[in-house]
């Protein structure tokens, strides 16, 4: 079974754990404390929003009075994540007593966005210069293409038409754990590299930005610029456009690789040149929960196990042959076929099962999806029941141990055993147990404590 | 004195385990792996063979299955 899994944590998570002077750095801009109030638990934004006006530093046990005794819990986790942000800054006093007061700037800054609102660094370019901006739609097409091109050209597909501009030594970066080359041979996808595609844009999205930002000192440039200019950018309107002079030297880089990702578009007029952030950049920094995908779904699964996906994109054709055998395709249909051969090959490659079943339900037609099930039953249930076929077979490492001298310390040797939750099997009559390998140590000298 | 083994403990389901028997009955005696047999679904193997087990049940399982041509 695949104890890996492609940990898709959010922006804050990665914000949280900067060092704390570098934190303070982006505090200075008054998007990141929006970004960072806004990423908040509703208790911790409450806390933080009645702590604003306040200058004198508050005790830990002047706070506590303000939650009843049953939500201690959620205050602590309140608090934690504060703290953890340097919203609240520790401080104690003579008399060893903790009290919490508001990181400076943070509180300044939020103070000012309070009173003026806030306004972006750059303005939009005004519509008389930059002429006709696509449309929504074709923002979002353009975005999701470029990403799609990105994906393919990140799994090694053969398929790809036009390649990204990025250097094979970033690319590299980015398949570091989701491919696998071993000298001479063509790289394959890992484990995590199957449950990569099968994750939703978001989730791969901010897969690639973590990868993006933590490989960013690699090619000399400020993971902090980096986070603060992505927080940024998820505050631009989407669709409009933004001079690309307004941005510094980093930024420029930045976003001509974010271009290539589809997360803003650049375009280039008489004189000027902008960038139109996409809807990819402006989830950026929304918590991955809530946002689900609204895209809409190309696959039907029949009851006799063939599987009809509406799609002209590639990436979707290489996806489904992770797990199915693609039998056609045609120019906007890809046939294919559920088999105990094909679920066995995406086995072997460390998809489970309900990975499966949550893509082919995830992406169900909308012919499909308002029925329930959206993917037959049968189909789910079988593909659970391969998977259970594979793990019939239970082994565990473990120690047998016999030949006890009396039943008493049997007795005792099996209590403890048990007590402890290494129990595994015991034979009453013929004085045999076996407990799991971890705890043969530990067994070992309880035995010899008897003695 | 108390004895120590070091092994596998293993449980399946009863086909399986006959499956496993049959393996360990169709190799020489110097090979074989079953320490103790405990009940019908359960048994106590030596230590290496877990690779072998499974590299064995997944042959079983590929010969009955069939996959049409392309």
């Amino acid at each position: 079974m695949p104890q890996v899994m492609v940990v898709a944590r959010n922006f804050m998570d990665m914000v949280a754990a900067l060092p704390a002077s570098k934190l303070d750095m982006l505090y200075d801009s008054a998007f990141i404390c929006e970004a960072v109030l806004r990423s908040l638990p509703p208790l911790a934004k409450k806390y933080a929003l009645q702590m604003l006006y306040m200058l004198a530093p508050l005790t830990v046990a002047a706070m506590e009075e303000w939650v009843l005794d049953e939500y201690a819990a959620k205050h602590r986790v309140a608090i934690d994540k504060l703290l953890q942000l340097r919203v609240f800054v520790e401080m104690r006093d003579r008399r060893k007593e903790v009290s919490y007061k508001m990181n400076q700037k943070f509180q300044g800054n939020m103070q000012k966005y309070l009173i003026d609102g806030g306004s972006l660094p750059r303005e939009p370019v005004p519509l008389s210069v930059t002429g006709r901006l696509p449309a929504s739609a074709d923002l979002e097409a353009y975005a999701l293409d470029q990403w799609e091109c990105f994906l393919l050209q990140l799994i090694n597909s053969s398929q790809v038409e036009k390649g990204t501009s990025f250097s094979s030594s970033m690319m590299k970066t980015f398949q570091r754990s989701l491919l696998s080359s071993r000298d001479g041979e063509a790289p394959k996808l890992t484990e995590n590299g199957f449950q990569f595609l099968l994750m939703e844009t978001n989730s791969q999205l901010w897969y690639i930005m973590r990868e993006y930002i933590s490989s960013a000192e690699e090619r000399g440039v400020d993971p902090t610029d980096l986070i603060s200019f992505l927080l940024e950018l998820s505050f631009h309107k989407l669709g409009a456009a933004y001079s690309l002079n307004t941005l510094t030297d980093v930024q420029r880089i930045a976003t001509r690789d974010l271009a290539e990702l589809g997360l803003v578009k650049l375009q280039q007029g008489r004189k000027d040149s902008w960038f139109i952030p996409t809807q990819l950049a402006t989830n950026l920094s929304a918590s991955l929960s809530d946002s689900s995908s609204s895209k809409e779904g190309f696959v039907v699964v029949e009851t006799n196990f063939r599987m009809y996906a509406y799609s002209t994109s590639k990436l979707h054709c290489e996806i489904l042959r992770l797990f199915s055998r693609v039998e056609y395709q045609l120019p906007n249909l890809i046939v294919g076929a559920i088999t105990k051969e094909s679920i066995y090959g995406a086995f072997e490659n460390g998809i489970t099962a309900e990975q499966i079943i949550s893509f082919l339900k995830q992406n169900a037609h909308p012919r499909v999806a308002d029925k329930i099930p959206a993917v037959p039953e049968n189909v789910t249930d079988q593909i659970r029941l391969w998977e259970t076929d594979r793990n019939r077979v239970d082994m565990i490492p473990s120690q047998l141990y016999e030949d006890f001298p009396s039943k008493e310390w049997f007795e005792q040797c099996c209590d403890h055993a048990r007590d402890h939750g290494y129990l595994l099997w015991e034979d009453t009559r013929r004085m045999k147990l076996i407990v799991r390998g971890e705890f043969h140590p530990e067994m070992r000298e309880f035995l010899r404590r008897q003695r | 004195m108390v004895n120590a083994i070091k092994g596998l403990f293993i449980s399946c389901d009863i086909p399986m385990a006959q499956f496993i028997v049959n393996l360990n009955a169709s190799l020489p005696a110097s090979e074989r792996f079953i320490v103790h047999m405990l009940d019908p679904t359960h048994m106590f193997v030596q230590p290496h063979v877990a690779e072998m087990i499974r590299s064995k049940i997944g042959e079983f399982r590929d010969q009955n299955s069939y996959e049409k041509p392309q």
